[in-house]
């Protein structure tokens, strides 16, 4: 394999498992801008969409247009209990306790998919028949396709909702003045879970497109989701476009880091670009500066 | 004589809002200078600057005469610089013993090795620190709630607490922000002696309030912001008298109704 | 954070407990379970200084844990370094390691720390997983050597019980002396308002940072002690899951209580051992116990405690 065609192939994966990254860092900033809180269950959404396609479509045999969009409801639909049942119902609003609630929800979610799904890894199948496809000298499989396409149409759907819609506005609304927001007599306590509804629904989009390629398993989410973090601080957290471009950065520099050093140590890379950006530039890319007041 | 704090040319903008522009002003040790102004004129803004929570985006802070623009608040207050705040910062947690205990941390050294250790020394600095912060506590009548949690106090007293806290590391400089807003006029008036006695004993005071009758009383000088600006500077009855105070204060008039005290017209014009 | 001087009398009774344990328990495995507590008190002790102090939380002190066990047990066992002497060094690098992630996230509002040191333990599971050269790898590390007192090796369950209960204690006593001083005053008053303590003269980011290291020093020590106790250490021990138990413990005592500390790791340590099916529902279990607490009963059980003593309190007034 020459030179360039290794180059292309690691952009080819890099982008796939970056998109990934970038769904899962819109799903933290989501939660972020409508509570301040880092919503730790946000790589269990992940697991929960592969495996739900894994019952789906392969246990229940449904369709893959059925089973995308029930697969990411439910997940949704978790993300809504999530707010209702925990974090919403917290007698306390301090940020830390907030926080561990989420913790303590990805545990105890974490535990539930052992019970009903086992720790081994299960086979997703793909959402078109795998054929090798070769581009540029990359060799990829239509699912590379899918995963590409999948989230870019995640990306112009939440564009279109957060500019061009009553509650997609009323969301950015009470994420900039909540107080504010419900002067104009928004319901802020639905647009907050809205929000968590979002972020479910592309914690599943992300889970249910990348399995194919990783097998689905009750934790699979978990790293990824923290790579997601990882990437939602590297473009600066809470800021949507630098979520996607973070989450494209690093899922690149992953790839063409372990190409270029070792494999082994792919997955520490994340995290030592992690404590980079929050050692050189905590804003990350395009984060913005904040003044506390007093 | 030369000020114990110098203001120059201070810049400090949020977003579109240009809270302070050109602002230069100064305060003697050991007297009380004012800084007034309408709401949103950006007098905390100013103690934010100063006392090293902003970093002020022009303009230089000299503090005896050494350039502090930028320092961290909690080397401010080891050179002698110490503020209260306008919503109230009390340590709810600790008693109100133990906050003014606190106000003692930077004058104070002994570090984490020798509190675990309870190495010699460390005894003999807690029962001076303990000592001390009595006696600050007596100075504000607050001897009697010295045990209690200071999340139990009423507004009044944390607002004195806030004071205890600030005055006894025995600091050159006290930046006040607003420390009789929301007092009654009891208290109020056992607040203005309290800051004349500190004057007394050589604190310089930086006190910003709505309070005119307290400011014009009080004051050796007065400063006046308005939209960030600085309009006029002055003791107390060249400021009653000048004319755009009171065009800020009573809008367009160049005078008091007749009959009126100015200062009172301030305050009625301010509320 | 508590400190007062019925600490003290708590401390001494706690003290007298366990001086009698050993006569009631002659069973060597539930005197196992006692050590391997005294280890858990430990490093609850010093997470919760970190709680309780600054109001931040680690997710990453199952890895300084890891770190004091592998450390110590390779520089004694690889390098023939005297135990005490490789616990020292294994402490020295667990502080520099928590003040390289300490520095950049603690100045930042917010909980970066959480994230940053979850991310941590994972690159420390990855590696001790991977360089298995110098670890072992999945299958551990072992052949460590025990440590030794005055000529004499502490290789018994009983003999090793005295030297960790006695840490534990030390611990305690330590914690609540800093709880009681200047330095704790200074911790407590920016945990209330950051700013408010900047202004009289606390250095609110540094202070953060010590803290944060003294609590992974304290996991650091029991780490290695665990490793010398042992023999053999390996990575399933210091994983992600275990620092959330470690968080569970202070939460469910009650954040930031030194004695809520302890009895969360005394209640939670030995549950495993007693419910043989609780192995499997691990997660459910810890997860659903957390989850309602924190939604519920925030202070954990000194919350409800103290409550009730000031309830008293106002009563008798
Ligand atoms: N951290 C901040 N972020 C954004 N705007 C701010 C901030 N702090 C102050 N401002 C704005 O700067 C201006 C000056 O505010 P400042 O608090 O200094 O006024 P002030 O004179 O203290 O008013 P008041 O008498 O009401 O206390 C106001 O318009 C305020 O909204
Ligand atoms: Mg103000």
């Amino acid at each position: 394999m020459s030179g360039w065609e290794q180059l292309s192939q690691y952009i080819m994966s890099g982008l796939t498992t970056g998109s990934i990254y970038a769904l899962a860092a819109l799903g933290f900033c989501l939660i972020y801008n409508a509570t301040h809180i880092v919503n730790f269950a946000q790589g269990d959404f992940i697991s929960l969409g592969g495996l739900m396609m894994y019952t789906l479509l392969g246990a229940a045999g449904l369709p893959a247009l059925l089973a995308l969009p029930l697969a990411v409801a439910v997940v949704a639909g978790l993300g809504v209990v999530l707010e209702a049942a925990a974090v919403g119902r917290a007698k306390s609003r301090e940020i830390t306790v907030l926080i561990f609630i989420t913790v303590a929800a990805s545990v105890l979610f974490r535990g539930v998919f052992k019970e009903v799904w086992g720790k081994q890894a299960l086979a997703v199948p793909p959402l078109s028949p795998d054929v090798p496809l070769k581009l540029l000298g990359a060799t990829f499989t239509p699912q590379n396709l899918w995963i590409l396409g999948i989230t870019l149409a995640a990306i112009a759907v939440l564009i279109y909702f957060f500019n061009h819609t009553l509650t997609g506005r009323a969301v950015r609304a009470v994420a900039i003045n909540p107080k504010a927001a419900a002067l104009m007599g928004i319901d802020t306590r639905r647009m907050v879970r809205l929000s968590f509804a979002l972020a479910g629904a592309l914690g599943a989009l992300a889970g249910a497109i990348i399995t194919p390629i990783t097998t689905a398993s009750y934790n699979v989410g978990v790293l990824m989701g923290l790579k997601g973090f990882a990437a939602a601080v590297l473009g600066g957290y809470g800021n949507f476009l630098g979520a996607i471009v973070g989450g494209l950065s690093l899922g690149l520099l992953e790839s063409l880091g372990a190409g270029a050093l070792s494999s082994t140590y792919k997955d520490v890379i994340a995290f030592v670009v992690l404590l980079l950006v929050l050692f050189v530039r905590p804003r990350g890319l395009l984060g913005g500066g904040e003044e506390t007041r007093v | 004589m030369e000020p114990l704090l110098k203001v120059e040319a201070l810049d400090m903008s949020f977003g579109g809002v240009q809270a302070l522009s050109e602002v230069s002003f100064s305060a003697l040790a050991g007297r009380i200078t004012a800084v007034i102004g309408p709401n949103g004129a950006g007098k905390t803004t100013a103690i934010n600057c100063i006392s090293g929570v902003y970093r002020p985006q022009g303009g230089r802070v000299l503090f005896g005469g050494q350039a502090i623009t930028g320092l961290a608040p909690h080397v401010l207050a080891r050179q002698g610089l110490t503020r209260t705040f306008q919503n109230l910062q009390v340590f709810t947690n600790l008693t109100v013993l133990e906050n003014v205990m606190v106000g003692l941390h930077g004058v104070t050294g002994k570090g984490f090795v020798s509190a675990m250790l309870r190495l010699p020394g460390q005894r003999a600095e807690e029962r001076r620190i303990r000592a001390r912060a009595l006696e600050a506590l007596t100075f504000l009548g607050l001897a009697a709630r010295a045990g209690l949690p200071a999340g139990q106090l009423s507004y009044g007293d944390r607002k004195r607490v806030e004071l205890a806290r600030a005055l006894v590391a025995r600091p050159k400089l006290v930046l006040l922000d607003e420390p009789v807003a929301g007092l009654n006029p009891a208290e109020t008036e056992e607040m203005g002696r309290v800051l004349l006695e500190v004057r007394r004993q050589g604190v310089g005071l930086l006190l910003v309030e709505h309070d005119m009758s307290l400011v014009m009383r009080v004051s050796d000088q007065v400063v006046v912001l308005h939209f960030g600006r600085q309009i006029a500077q002055g003791d107390p009855q060249a400021i009653q008298r000048h004319p755009e105070v009171l065009r800020t204060y009573l809008g367009c008039q160049d005078q008091p109704p007749p009959g009126v005290e100015p200062a009172i017209a301030l305050e009625a014009a301010h509320a | 954070m508590n400190g007062g001087r019925a600490f003290l009398w708590q401390l001494l009774a706690l003290a007298a407990a366990v001086v009698l344990a050993p006569l009631l328990v002659g069973n060597p495995y539930h005197l196992n379970v006692l050590n391997v507590m005294a280890l858990n008190v430990l490093v609850v002790t010093g997470l919760n200084l970190l709680i309780g102090f600054a109001g931040h939380i680690s997710l990453g002190h199952a890895a300084f844990y890891g770190l004091g066990a592998y450390v110590s047990g390779i520089l004694s066992s690889t390098h023939g370094w005297d135990p005490w002497l490789s616990s020292l060094a294994a402490a020295l690098v667990v502080a520099l390691v928590a003040l390289v992630i300490g520095i950049p996230t603690l100045r930042l509002a917010g909980n970066y720390l959480v994230m940053a040191t979850l991310g941590f333990n994972l690159i420390v599971t990855i590696l001790i997983l991977q360089l298995d050269e110098f670890t072992g790898g999945p299958s551990g590390f072992s052949g460590i050597p025990p440590l030794k007192v005055l000529g004499r090796s502490l290789a018994s369950d009983q003999q090793f019980y005295w030297l960790v209960w006695g840490a534990a204690l030390l611990g305690l006593l330590l914690a609540r002396n800093l709880a009681d001083s200047r330095v704790g005053r200074g911790l407590k008053a920016l945990h209330d308002s950051p700013v408010a303590a900047a202004a009289v003269g606390v250095p609110t980011a540094a202070y953060k940072v010590k803290v944060f290291v003294l609590s992974a020093v304290y996991a650091s020590l029991a780490g290695s002690l665990y490793a010398h106790y042992f023999g053999i250490v390996t990575p399933k021990t210091f994983d992600i899951f275990f620092s959330v138990e470690l968080v569970t413990m202070c939460l469910v005592g009650g954040m930031g209580s030194l004695w809520g500390g302890f009895f969360g790791a005394a209640f939670l340590t030995p549950l495993p051992q007693v419910l043989h099916v609780f192995d499997e529902y691990k997660d459910v279990f810890f997860g659903g116990i957390l989850l309602v607490l924190l939604i519920y009963q925030p202070q954990g059980l000194a919350g409800l405690w103290t409550r009730h003593a000031r309830a008293r309190a106002a009563r008798s007034a």
